[in-house]
């Protein structure tokens, strides 16, 4: 599609005509973090963040969410689906890869109507990253770069311009929601080309994968009974952060809730996660992933063979959030592969 | 159109009759308040709800029967929605999601033997097939059935098991774990039943539903016995939330055990480190 060259000082009266249809959430540095959150007029927006520490999912499959309304009574039940229109600006590639891939998970067989309803009321504006997180393997992890998954996607390409690059109808109404904006010429264009390119070699120079990621899925399928998952999770404090940072983790648990009056009630569903030690168990007592370890090479095997075999692409899209959160700092997607590798090639 | 369904919404289902199996567990028939039978295939399970204390798993225990409009589940007082569930009178209402899941394979039964395994509770679901197959006992060929249960206490379904026993074309064989004062039958795991039958393993399906511990050492059995895997099919138990391939508290490696099982055949998952 088309792209148009934006100056910085058009956005803030973008963003007010966007305000008035949408809630609009954008980059902002808070202490040491960076969180994408809502946007009031004047605020300094950060482009150059690393990562935002706010995994993306929870715009759309948020950590509490009300599933059903229900009577004790009568019985009666009635569905609950909130979605309100929301704009999610300065999302990176690798978490717009993240969010297509739920797109795809909550899609498959039953579709995730809650999660649809409010997908199909946001908008995903990208942009381009300035700057690579000290944990970050996403140059490694085909998340570099994303053909979909955005309405609009934002490259800086000097102090107070950007190239835009519109992915769908709507993206554009709302780039021309002020009037037209110029066409990117050939140079602009070029120019955005080019801090691509300096952004992913910055990123390659740091965490490397030593192989190729299409290896992954073959390397995990042989390492089921590596000696890795045990002498690593020893650590592992079961305390799930690593599931809830990661933007492709969905799990979730589901529960009731009645009011003081013993009259009406709720259920809503909650993040859950494979790394929590009930997770796998059933009453009477008995957990399929009793031990640490088991749970530890859950999560691995999701990333790296299990999404693959569903999906063709890998479930980690290298962000480095689950080995900033980690507690016990063994929570490493990207040592893990190496190790593996070193492992299945040794072996050979 | 999106914000009228969901698949999280239950259908109203009343309690019809309540009947004691053993100490912990009871036999509920249901009838749904819109008036249809549930339409499953057996080996599939509902979500029941209980507003306000939650929904559980059950595998649906009545045959597919079109003219009936009741279904029953069996379930073992055990927790909170179990609890809940043995605490209802005939008249009170629950919640009713599914069927879900995969089922046994009927079509690939037919004119075959059959052998149920029958490990405890796992005599609910295969329950389902058994008593369908009665009912068009001249579509199948032998029909075996082991059951194995920890004390002579927790046996379910007496009555049936007697009745059955009377049969000439059912062959029902039992076992204890731990007997006591009153069990005159055999004593010893499930596995120690399996000598004393004779199969044809070319013209046999097994179908068996028992504990996690017992499939290991059942289908090992099976196979000295000549059966092969693709003739094995199993549910498997795993803990349920969604029942809809979301929530991931079923898997089996990548699979859903919600959709992709309860019932599987054994051949697609004989190389699943987390299955058996
Ligand atoms: C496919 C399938 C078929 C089943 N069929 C039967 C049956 O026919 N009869 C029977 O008595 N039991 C059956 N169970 C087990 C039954 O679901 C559990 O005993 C029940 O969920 C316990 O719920 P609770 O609220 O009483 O227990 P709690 O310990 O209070 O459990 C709380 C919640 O955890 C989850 N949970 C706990 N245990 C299990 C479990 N074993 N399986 C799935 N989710 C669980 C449920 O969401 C449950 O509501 C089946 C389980 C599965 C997966
Ligand atoms: S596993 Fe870790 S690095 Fe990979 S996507 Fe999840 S949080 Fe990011
Ligand atoms: S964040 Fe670290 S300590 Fe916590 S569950 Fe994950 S691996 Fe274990
Ligand atoms: S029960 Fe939720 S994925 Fe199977």
């Amino acid at each position: 599609m088309s792209a148009h060259v934006v100056y910085l000082e058009q956005l803030p009266s973008l963003f007010e005509k966007w305000k008035e249809k949408f809630k609009l959430f954008v980059p902002q540095k808070k202490g040491d973090y960076y969180l994408l959150q809502e946007y009031e007029r004047g605020q300094e927006i950060c482009f150059d963040y690393d990562v935002i520490y706010n995994p993306i999912k929870s715009f759309l499959f948020p950590s509490y969410e009300t599933l059903l309304d229900f009577d004790l009574k009568t019985y009666a039940s009635k569905p609950v689906v909130d979605a309100e229109p929301q704009i999610l600006f300065g999302i990176h590639p690798y978490d717009i890869k993240a969010i297509n891939q739920l797109d795809q998970l909550m899609e498959m067989g039953s579709v995730d109507v809650n999660y649809r309803a409010r997908r199909d009321k946001t908008v995903i504006m990208g942009l381009e990253p300035l700057r690579v997180a000290k944990t970050a393997f996403w140059s490694f992890m085909d998340a570099e770069k994303v053909d979909f998954g955005f309405d609009l996607f934002w490259t800086k390409i000097g102090p107070s311009a950007f190239v835009v690059e519109v992915g769908s109808v709507l993206g554009e109404e709302l780039l021309f929601v002020n009037g037209k904006v110029d066409v990117a010429t050939a140079a602009e264009k070029e120019v955005a080309r080019r801090k691509h390119q300096e952004i992913v070699k910055k990123a390659k120079m740091q965490n490397v994968l030593k192989f190729p990621n299409t290896d992954i899925p073959k390397v995990m399928a042989k390492s089921f009974n590596s000696y890795v998952w045990i002498e690593k999770s020893r650590k592992c404090l079961s305390c799930g952060s690593c599931n809830f940072i990661c933007p492709t983790c969905y799990c979730f648990d589901i529960q009731d809730e009645v009011d003081d009056l013993l009259k009406k009630g709720k259920r809503y569903r909650t993040w859950d996660g494979c790394m929590l030690r009930s997770f796998a168990s059933i009453a009477g007592g008995h957990n399929f992933r009793k031990q640490v370890f088991e749970r530890y090479r859950h999560r691995y095997m999701r990333k790296g063979r299990y999404i693959y075999d569903l999906l063709g692409e890998l479930g980690c899209v290298g962000c480095g959030r689950c080995i900033q959160s980690c507690p016990a700092r063994i929570a490493n997607p990207l040592e893990i592969f190496n190790f593996l590798w070193e492992d299945v090639s040794y072996e050979k | 159109m999106k914000n009228k369904f969901s698949p999280y919404v239950p259908r109203l289902a009343t309690l019809k009759s309540k009947k004691k199996l053993s100490d912990y567990v009871t036999l509920f028939r249901f009838e749904q308040d819109n008036g249809r039978p549930l339409a499953h295939s057996p080996g599939q399970f509902i979500q029941v709800s209980i507003f306000g204390i939650g929904e559980a798993p059950f595998s649906i225990t009545s045959p597919p029967i079109r003219e009936h409009h009741y279904f029953e589940i069996a379930v073992r007082k055990i927790g909170s929605v179990t609890t809940a569930l043995h605490n209802l009178k005939p008249g009170d209402k629950i919640g009713v999601r599914g069927p879900y899941g995969s089922s046994f394979p009927m079509q690939k039964f037919i004119g075959k033997d059959m052998l149920f395994i029958a490990g405890g509770l796992g005599f609910i679901p295969l329950r389902s097939v058994l008593n369908y197959m009665i009912r068009h006992r001249d579509e199948y060929g032998k029909i075996m059935l082991l059951v194995g249960t920890r004390n002579p206490k927790e046996r379910i379904f007496i009555d049936q098991l007697e009745e059955m026993s009377k049969r000439e074309d059912i062959k029902v064989l039992e076992t204890v774990d731990v007997p006591d004062e009153t069990w005159k039958g055999n004593v010893g795991v499930i596995t120690t039943l399996l000598p004393k039958i004779t199969i044809e393993p070319e013209n046999t399906y097994v179908a068996m539903v028992g504990p996690p511990i017992m499939y290991k050492f059942v289908i090992a059995e099976c196979k000295k016995m000549g059966i092969s895997e693709d003739k094995i099919f199993v549910s498997l138990e795993r803990r349920m939330k969604c029942g809809l391939g979301k929530c991931g508290h079923c898997q089996i490696n990548g699979l859903s055990c919600c959709v992709d099982g309860p019932v599987f055949c054994y051949t697609d998952i004989a190389s699943l480190e987390e299955a058996i």
